[in-house]
């Protein structure tokens, strides 16, 4: 589904801060249907590679394909679920969560019938006249994840989208997005910082190391579908447990790596969400 | 079981509802205001400065003088077609400016001089080639107020969150759908402060250019008020203008609430 071949990315210089490799000759497929997690530390090109697969960041060199065609910009078969939600703050629920079918020209009644599905879908019933600044931060990410969802991509893309929340809203939303996402089996890239959630929701996980920005290993998580119903003994389970263990001596040594480097400041542009 | 007694629980409601009301502090401020004034004046003999008790007495009796509201007419012509002007072309510069350079950079010159130039001292310079007439008028009513429309039209754009632009970009939104769904949308809680605060620098201008120079409307009565010796009839027709600017300005505040209801305001000490 996702073909990345051969992406560099550098952010040119600016004065005092010399030019960022933000991703060097980065290669990676995605298969169908898959749930792949992205992790790595601040700074090893895991948003700006999302990014240019949501057609948002140009690369200077390599390729991405999506579902076949070449990415040039964004498309109508990729939405993106973003860190701080993203919101319209004047719009309620309903009109939020239609906004990407209001963009193509839906009529009004099909629209708000497509986000009323959704709505359900996520929890939200209830609230569908509510302003975004009326909700909590969880319910204002399900408002994300249904407005992706009512376009019904080919390719989820999604940007620590529960990197804003508690842990305890993020334990749930982590169950709810598992239990959407068993049932439409969507492509997902998902990117985190979290090595346990990068292994809870993942098939395969990617692991990036910064400076330059590449892919250091790509792990797979053989864990059994489907998982939503019982998340808490799969976090509990023998080989999640070594999984993420595994991870943790990667990320360790790549953190002690980053502090040795000489250019100690994080990439800019990827701190744009 | 004890029982509160009805009255005293009903009158310490009503007690609160009168402290809690705003207009008690209106009053009280006034009232404030007014003693000062009149304890002020109240030894002078000055032909200039009328007392307030003198004041509070003359401004009926112009409320209901014809001349007056004469006067108002012809000065509000030129506020209405100078300040209607300013949104107009106000606005769309500031827009424009806020959201593509090319337009910024070709205009930021001459906003921050406008920003800083006593317009005032354009008056004469603008009868000399216009002449005097609704036109001068309302060219200088204009000059008072755009540049508060477009400076907070700019800034209202500019300060729309970018992610949303990005957000809005992702799900396929052109340039056009951009400025319908998002920039419009976020400036305009700015975009109506601007209109605000221009509608009160748009009716100073309306009596300015009419008390230096285009004698006609309200400015003409304040020579006259002036030039008679009639102080109180003076501070009272300044009652009146200020009057006729909240009002104003209230019906904008208004106007921005119901344009803007999800904009909060934070940070009132409770």
């Amino acid at each position: 589904m996702i073909e990345i071949h051969g992406v560099n990315k550098a952010f040119p210089a600016r004065k005092g801060i010399e030019p960022v490799q933000a991703l060097v000759d980065v290669d990676l497929t995605v298969d169908d249907n898959e749930f792949v997690t992205i992790l790595g530390p601040s700074g090893c090109g895991k948003t700006t590679l999302l990014r240019a697969v949501a057609g948002l960041v140009p690369i200077d060199a390599g390729e991405i394909h999506v579902d076949g065609k070449l990415v040039t910009g964004p498309g109508p078969e990729r939405a993106m679920v973003f860190q701080n939600f993203a919101l319209l703050p004047w719009s309620n629920v309903m009109t939020n969560v239609a906004f990407g079918l209001q963009l193509r020209g839906v009529s009004k009644r099909d629209r708000e019938q497509k986000a009323m599905e959704l709505i359900e879908l996520v929890g939200l019933v209830g609230f569908e006249h509510r302003l975004p600044g009326e909700l909590s931060g969880g319910m204002q990410q399900r408002v994300g994840l249904a407005r992706a969802l009512a376009v019904e991509p080919k390719v989820l893309l999604m940007d620590e989208p529960f990197g804003a929340l508690d842990e305890q809203t993020r334990r749930l939303l982590q169950e709810e997005l598992i239990r959407i996402w068993e049932a439409t089996r969507t492509t997902v890239v998902f990117i985190t910082h979290s090595m346990e959630e990068a292994v809870l929701l993942g098939d395969r996980v990617v692991l990036m190391r910064p400076r330059p920005g590449r892919i250091e290993e790509i792990i797979d998580v053989p864990l059994s579908r489907p998982r939503a119903t019982h998340l808490d003994s799969v976090e509990q389970s023998g080989e999640f447990v070594s999984i993420t263990a595994r991870l943790w001596e990667r990320l360790r040594g790549l953190q002690t790596d980053v502090r040795h480097s000489r250019s100690a400041h994080p990439e800019p542009g990827s701190m744009t969400t | 079981m004890t029982t509160l007694a009805p009255s005293s629980n009903g009158s310490r409601t009503i007690l609160r509802r009168i402290l809690d009301s705003a207009w008690l502090y209106r009053l009280l401020a006034f009232a404030i205001f007014g003693a000062v004034w009149q304890i002020a004046t109240l030894g002078s003999k000055n032909l200039l400065v009328p007392t307030f008790l003198e004041t509070a007495i003359a401004f009926p009796q112009l409320l209901l003088d014809p001349v007056v509201w004469r006067a108002m007419l012809i000065s509000n012509q030129a506020l209405v077609v100078g300040f209607a002007a300013a949104i107009a072309l106000g606005i769309p510069i500031g827009l424009l400016m806020g959201r593509y350079r090319a337009a910024e950079r070709f205009t930021n010159v001459y906003i921050n001089i406008m920003l800083v130039m006593p317009v005032a001292a354009l008056i004469p310079l603008m009868l000399m080639s216009v002449g005097i007439g609704l036109a001068s008028r309302v060219i200088i009513v204009v000059l008072f107020s755009i540049t508060m429309v477009i400076v907070n039209s700019r800034t209202g754009v500019r300060q729309v969150d970018p992610a949303l632009i990005e957000m809005a970009r992702c799900f396929g939104a052109t340039e056009r759908d951009i400025w319908r769904r998002v920039l419009l949308p976020g400036a305009l809680p700015a975009i109506m402060t601007g209109v605000r605060i221009g509608l009160g620098r748009a009716i100073t201008g309306m009596v300015i250019v009419e008390l230096l120079l285009v004698s006609v409307g309200l400015g003409n009565l304040v020579n006259r008020f002036s030039a008679n010796f009639q102080p109180e009839r003076l501070y009272a027709l300044i009652i009146i203008i200020v009057l006729e600017a909240l009002v104003l300005i209230s019906l904008a505040r208004w106007i921005e609430r119901r344009a803007a209801p999800w904009v909060r305001i934070a940070g009132f000490r409770e």
